[in-house]
Formats: structure tokens, C-alpha cells, sequence
């Protein structure tokens, strides 16, 4: 798992030994506070690691963040896109639920399990109108009690991205929110975007926008590995956040 | 003793008008063969109608004018209501019909800081559920009444009453001697009752009607002045009542009042005095059953998982709504919660002129012991989330999955109710589903994470197999026999995907899922 170079504590004290005059000034400032050029931004709140070493490196803070909208653009289901989650999902805290809403094809409940993640705690909602579906995944994601909620819409106007985006921000869980590939050259107000497609036996993650440094090259994933088992990384109980 | 007496002013009028923030012109006029008005909105007084006029002429002066039977069931029912409610400040109390309940409060001052304290409790509470209220307190329950139907609240009075005289001989138990008698100079609450007027003597029916004309009749005003008649005269008089209803007041004869009984179970209802349907509006007129039914249960330390709101139609047969709270409270505010979320996706069948409320099954409420570390707050949020997806989407938008012990793919997963609380993750039945699914998926080879709802043809030519078949045949003892041979495959998009092909028609191939 990739650590950043420069860790800035909570209480903004950095543990970096020497650091050229002016550098500590800006290390000093509330982490998130100040962007420099050159590096990715660090989130405020915490993150959840992804499983993925190659991905947390290239990821702001190093993980899925929690409370912000991640939108997932891909063609069609099939390409990888839940492997990809598997390793945060297998880590959901007891007492939290993971939400799907209006997943395109049905959830495989012994591939799931094989994969560790806990049935119990997972929630299918499938609700028959758009509207109902954009307001049962806000509820979802400011209950404050889902661990991640992922929805499926193919088809959602801005206002309906900026509400997501607002009721992700009031949460501390990652809101992903998947649609087609076809919406990558849209504007959104989604802070992290990525674009999944199937490349043989791996997955490529090209990230279309992330804050910091426009990413240059896409990411090979070789999320199939974690099909065969239950994930190694972490117990159940290991389900802390990693926190900055 | 210490009594705090709640009075509800136009008590016959405000069970119609429970809850409204302008209520429309209404008169509640006695039942027919004298068919007078007894009470008035303030709307319909600005037009001239007044207490006392026949219907008829109040008719005359304002047209659109209201009328409503003066309902004495409802009037019990509400002062039920308030007296359920009033519960969780003092366990004793009395219900004094027509329009008022008395509150012994002298074990609880403490607890809760003292009367004016309880005072504002109760009127903050009262006005929530749509009562408008008036309070008083005394050491004796009708001079505890008469204040409170004075507006003399603790607060008007000297606040030391609360302190010095909760103390004091309790008058009702056993008469004290009357302060004259050993020279000891009267508490000041006994000269607050000197001033109040003469007509509070008929209140409670303690003297009749002809009583109250002799005293008028005699120029007097206030209680006072008939507390220095002579009581040879008055007995003379045939009104020996007067006396005997001033000692009570002043504590020097003993007033025994019977205790509340509380309801074993909530059944309260309000009438609407518009008929609406609209969802707002029966949510505002909902929230003050709300408020009532959280004040019983805090009571009875208990708290309910599901309750009935009944919508009245005038003419339809009623609409019966269960709310279902997902974990046993005790919270307004989640009983709000959840009764938007159904008001909302109900489609009513007519305009609702009355609410009901039922709960019945009663749960022992938990405790909430804080956790030094943890947040016990997220876990009771887990099932309220749960809950509110129910309320709106129905039982069937909203599921659970589990794995079943089956070789057949689509018999393999089963979508399950999601129940009305969290299947907790240590939970034997959790751990016994988890042990029962996890030899079968053990034995088997790699399963995809979707599956379609039905197998859909795919041609051969455009896909590639990977790795070996897995044979599935089984199933032949329930009608629903399959005979397949799975492979791994990739289609034309590079996606993998699972396929098979039957055993009866080797040449003919299906998707079944993909590795998402």
C-alpha cells in the first residue's frame, strides 16, 4: 500500500524531519487547505483504502474518499467494476449497510459471500421511479449509516449529480455512482471520475478527473485475483479508516 | 400536598379545533332541544357571534359559520389524553371533568426544579400536542383549579408557594386546623383566593346554579366576601354548600380526589375540522398524536415497533396505515419520519376528515447506555434507514440477498425480506445461514458477481471459451431438472462472462452471468 511522501498529522503538525524555509509555513496550514502544484490533493476527511496498491498511489489521499461522489463510467456491466470494490466492501464495519440501488442485473448473493462480503448487512433497493431512486440514494447516503452506497443510474441530469454530490459531502461514505461511458466528455460536479473498461484478463482505470495533477497514463488492475478467495488484505475486524 | 391543575379554556370548542394555527369561524352549540352556543372562535366573535345565542340567529350574523354538536365523548377522550400524557411528570393524578386535570406534584418538585419549572414543561408540551392551556398551583386542588382558570400561574403567584407550602399539612388527608383558630397568620396563597370572583364557586358543580343567583342577588363579587357571610345565615339559606366549598379550597376540610387510571393501550383519535388530503397537512395534524403517544410510552418506560394511524373518510370505509418503525422507539420524531414517508406514498381514496391513532403491542424500551467509545447513535440510525426505504418503496422495492445451499445458479441466491431490523452480524441465524452456504461455495468453481435474470442466447462464434467445463446436473427431484455444462468465456466486448451450453442441445449457448 503506497504512503505519501509528506503525511501531515491532524492536529497540522507535520512529522517530516527538514523541510526548506516557507515549505513548513505551507505544511503548517489545515491539511486540504492549500494545493500545491505538483501534488495530489490530500482529503480532509478520512479515506478508505481501495486494496489496490497501484490505485491508492494514484488516488488523492490514497483511497476511495469518503464523502464525495465517485463516478464510475463504463460500457456496459461486466468489465470488472465490482471486483474493483470488493476489497472495501469485505471491510464494511458491523452495524453499517452497503446500498445498491437499481443494480442492472442481480447481484450473485454466493459470489458475493465468497468474496466476503457480509450479506447481512447488504441492502438491494430497486425503486420503480427515477425520482424515487434519486431520493432513496440521497436517504442512503446521509443516513450516515451505510458503509458505501452504490447506485446505478444511466440516465440523471446536473441537478441531480449536484444533489447527489451535497448529500455525499454531508456523509462519511463513498457515494459511487455508476453510468455509461458515453457521459465521459459531460461536465460533473463529481470531485473523482473514473472510467473502467476490460483490457484481457485486467482492468483499466483511467482516471478522467481527480484534484491534483491530471493523471497521464491509465491503470492496470488485476482485480480478477481477489475472485478467488476472500480478500487477504484485512479481517472484519481491521476496519478502521485510514485517516489523515 | 401540592396540586397543579391544568384548565383548558373553551374546552368544548378546542377539541375541534386541536392543532389549527387559524382555526375558521366555528361554534360548538349544545346538543339539540336548547340548541345554544357554549363556545366561539375568535374569528367568528369578531363577527358578533357570541356564547349563549341561539344557532339560528349566530346563523344570521355570519353565514359560513361552523356548527358542531358539542361532543362530551371526545371531551373525556381528550382529557384522557392529556392526563396519559401528563403521566411522565407525576404518576399521580386526577382527572376533574369537565375541562381540567389535577397534578399532584409535591414528590416531584425536586426532580424537576420546582413547579414553575413542571409549569412550563407542561405548557410547551400541551401546546405541541394543540391544546391551549392554562395552569395553576395550590396546596388544595380546587384552589389549584381556581388559579389556573384565573391565569394565576406559579409564576404570576410569589414563587416561594412552590417551596414553603409543598411542605405544609396536607390539607386533603387529613383537615388541618383552620389558620385562624391558633392565630398563625394565613400563607399568602390563601389571600390570592380572596380576590378571585364569586362565580368560580359553580366550577365543578360544587354549587348549584340557584346558590350562585342568591349570592349575586346579595351584591357579592368575589370569594372573599362570601368567606364573611355567616354561616348560620347561608344554612338558613339553603346554601350551606358555599361554606363547605371555600374550606375545601382553603384546605380546612378534606377534598379526596380519585386517581387516574392510565389506558393499558394508546387508541387516540382528533378531528380534522377541514377535510384534506393533502399529506402535509395530515402530517401536522399527525405529529400532535405523535406527541402523545411519546409522552405515554416515556410513561411506561416502554416503546413501540409498529403502530396504526387510521384515515377517516366521512363516507368511505377508513384507510389504516402500519407504520412500521423498524426498531422499537419511543421518538416523536421518528414516528414523524416514518409516517411522511407512507402519507406520501399512499394514494387516498377520499379527503380524510379525522385521525386515529392505535399501539397496542408495547416492547420494554432499552435503556440507551452511552458507550465510552462507540456511538450507539449509528446503530440505531441503521435501522431507521431501513425503515424509511420500507415506508416508501413497499416491502418488495427493498430486499436482502442470502445464499442457499442448491448447485442450480439461479436456486443458488434467494431474495429475501429485509426484515424489520438489521440481521445482526453475530446473530446465531446469521453465522448458521453463513455455515450453511459456506461448503456448497467452497465445493464449486468460480461464480460470477452478476447474474442475468434469465439465461440469454448468445452465438458460439462470438466467444472465446476459457479453462474446462463444469458440469451442473442436478434438480431432477423438484420439476425444475437442468443438465449444463459452464465454461468461462470472453464475448466480443472483452467482458468475461459465463456460459454454458445443455446437455440435450450441445450446440446451443447462453449467457448466465458476468464477472462483474
Amino acid at each position: 500500500m503506497a504512503t505519501p511522501a509528506l503525511r501531515i498529522a491532524e492536529d497540522g503538525r507535520h512529522d517530516a524531519p527538514a523541510l526548506p524555509p516557507g515549505r513548513d509555513i505551507l505544511a503548517g496550514l489545515p491539511a486540504g487547505s492549500v494545493w500545491q502544484a505538483g501534488r495530489v490533493a490530500q482529503y480532509p476527511q478520512a479515506v478508505h483504502p481501495t486494496g489496490f496498491s497501484a490505485l491508492d498511489g494514484e488516488l488523492p489521499g490514497g483511497g476511495w474518499p469518503a464523502g464525495a461522489l465517485i463516478e464510475l463510467l463504463l460500457e456496459r456491466p461486466g468489465v470488472g467494476e465490482l471486483s474493483m470494490l470488493l476489497p472495501m466492501l469485505g471491510r464494511t464495519p458491523p452495524d453499517r449497510w452497503i446500498v445498491w440501488l437499481a443494480p442492472p442485473l442481480q447481484p450473485y448473493a454466493p459470489a458475493l459471500a465468497r468474496a466476503g462480503v457480509p450479506l447481512a448487512r447488504l441492502l438491494v433497493v430497486r425503486p420503480e421511479r427515477p425520482q424515487t431512486l434519486l431520493w432513496a440514494t440521497r436517504q442512503a447516503a446521509v443516513s450516515g449509516s451505510c458503509a458505501a452506497v452504490l447506485a446505478w443510474m444511466p440516465r440523471i441530469d446536473n441537478t441531480g449529480l449536484r444533489r447527489l454530490q451535497l448529500a455525499a459531502e454531508e456523509s462519511d461514505s463513498p457515494l459511487f455512482l455508476f453510468r455509461p461511458d458515453t457521459v465521459a466528455g459531460q461536465a460533473s460536479p463529481a470531485p473523482l471520475r473514473l472510467a473502467l473498461a476490460a483490457r484481457g484478463d485486467l482492468l483499466e482505470v483511467r482516471l478522467l478527473k481527480r484534484r491534483g495533477p491530471p493523471a497521464s497514463h491509465p491503470i492496470l488492475l488485476d482485480v480478477r485475483a481477489a475472485d478467488a478467495g476472500p480478500c487477504d488484505s484485512g479481517t472484519l475486524a481491521d476496519a478502521s479508516l485510514r485517516s489523515r | 400536598m401540592f396540586w397543579l391543575a391544568i384548565h383548558l379554556p373553551a374546552w368544548p370548542l378546542q377539541v375541534f379545533t386541536r392543532g389549527l394555527q387559524a382555526p375558521p369561524p366555528l361554534a360548538v352549540v349544545a346538543p339539540p332541544p336548547r340548541g345554544t352556543i357554549l363556545a366561539v372562535t375568535p374569528t367568528a366573535e369578531a363577527a358578533g357571534v357570541r356564547c349563549g345565542q341561539r344557532s339560528a340567529s349566530a346563523l344570521a350574523l355570519l353565514p359560513e359559520l361552523q356548527l358542531k354538536t358539542r361532543d362530551p365523548a371526545r371531551e373525556t377522550e381528550a382529557l384522557a389524553e392529556i392526563a396519559a400524557w401528563a403521566e411522565r411528570f407525576s404518576p399521580r393524578l386526577s382527572l376533574s371533568p369537565p375541562d381540567a386535570v389535577m397534578l399532584e406534584i409535591s414528590s416531584c418538585l425536586r426532580l424537576f426544579g420546582g413547579a414553575s419549572r413542571i409549569e412550563q414543561a407542561l405548557r410547551a408540551g400541551l401546546t405541541e400536542m394543540g391544546f391551549d392551556v392554562r395552569t395553576g398551583c395550590a396546596p388544595t386542588p380546587l384552589a389549584a383549579r381556581w388559579f389556573a382558570r384565573a391565569g394565576l400561574s406559579a409564576a404570576a403567584l410569589s414563587e416561594p408557594i412552590a417551596d414553603k407550602d409543598s411542605d405544609a399539612p396536607c390539607p386533603s388527608d387529613a383537615p388541618a386546623p383552620g389558620p385562624a383558630a391558633d392565630g398563625t397568620p394565613e400563607p399568602e396563597w390563601m389571600r390570592w383566593l380572596d380576590p378571585l370572583p364569586i362565580e368560580l364557586l359553580g366550577d365543578d358543580g360544587s354549587c348549584d346554579a340557584p346558590t350562585l343567583a342568591l349570592l349575586a342577588g346579595l351584591g357579592l363579587r368575589t370569594l372573599g366576601e362570601a368567606r364573611r357571610l355567616p354561616a348560620a345565615g347561608l344554612a338558613r339559606r339553603q346554601a350551606q354548600s358555599v361554606g363547605r366549598t371555600l374550606a375545601r379550597a382553603r384546605g380546612e376540610l378534606a377534598d379526596p380526589r380519585p386517581w387516574f387510571a392510565p389506558p393499558s393501550r394508546f387508541d387516540h383519535g382528533l378531528v380534522l375540522p377541514v377535510p384534506t388530503h393533502h399529506a402535509d397537512a395530515l402530517l401536522f395534524a399527525a405529529r400532535r398524536l405523535f406527541a402523545s403517544l411519546a409522552g405515554w410510552l416515556q410513561a411506561r418506560h416502554a416503546a413501540v415497533d409498529l403502530c396504526t394511524l387510521v384515515l377517516e373518510h366521512a363516507s368511505l370505509p377508513h384507510t389504516t396505515l402500519e407504520l412500521v418503525f423498524g426498531a422499537p422507539s419511543h421518538e416523536e420524531a421518528r414516528f414523524t419520519l416514518i409516517a411522511r414517508e407512507r402519507l406520501a406514498a399512499t394514494q387516498l381514496t377520499a379527503e380524510v376528515s379525522g385521525l386515529r391513532l392505535r399501539a397496542d403491542r408495547l416492547v420494554h424500551a432499552q435503556a440507551g447506555s452511552e458507550d465510552l467509545f462507540g456511538a450507539p447513535a449509528a446503530r440505531a440510525d441503521a435501522t431507521l434507514l431501513l425503515a424509511r426505504l420500507q415506508a416508501r418503496l413497499g416491502d418488495k422495492g427493498v430486499y436482502r440477498l442470502s445464499a442457499r445451499a442448491d448447485h442450480r445458479p439461479e436456486a443458488a441466491w434467494l431474495a429475501c425480506e429485509a426484515g424489520c431490523g438489521p440481521l445482526h452480524p453475530d446473530s446465531r441465524a446469521a453465522r448458521r445461514a453463513h455455515a450453511d452456504a459456506a461448503p456448497t461455495v467452497a465445493a464449486e468453481g468460480l461464480r460470477p458477481l452478476w447474474l442475468l435474470p434469465e439465461p440469454k442466447p448468445v452465438a458460439a462464434a462470438r466467444l472465446t471459451l476459457l479453462g474446462e467445463a463444469e458440469r451442473i446436473e442436478t434438480g431432477w427431484w423438484d420439476g425444475r431438472p437442468v443438465g449444463r455444462d459452464y465454461y468461462l468465456a470472453r464475448d466480443e466486448h472483452q467482458a468475461l462472462c459465463w456460459v454454458f451450453h445443455t446437455l440435450d442441445a450441445p450446440g446451443h449457448w447462453f449467457v448466465h452471468g458476468f464477472f462483474g
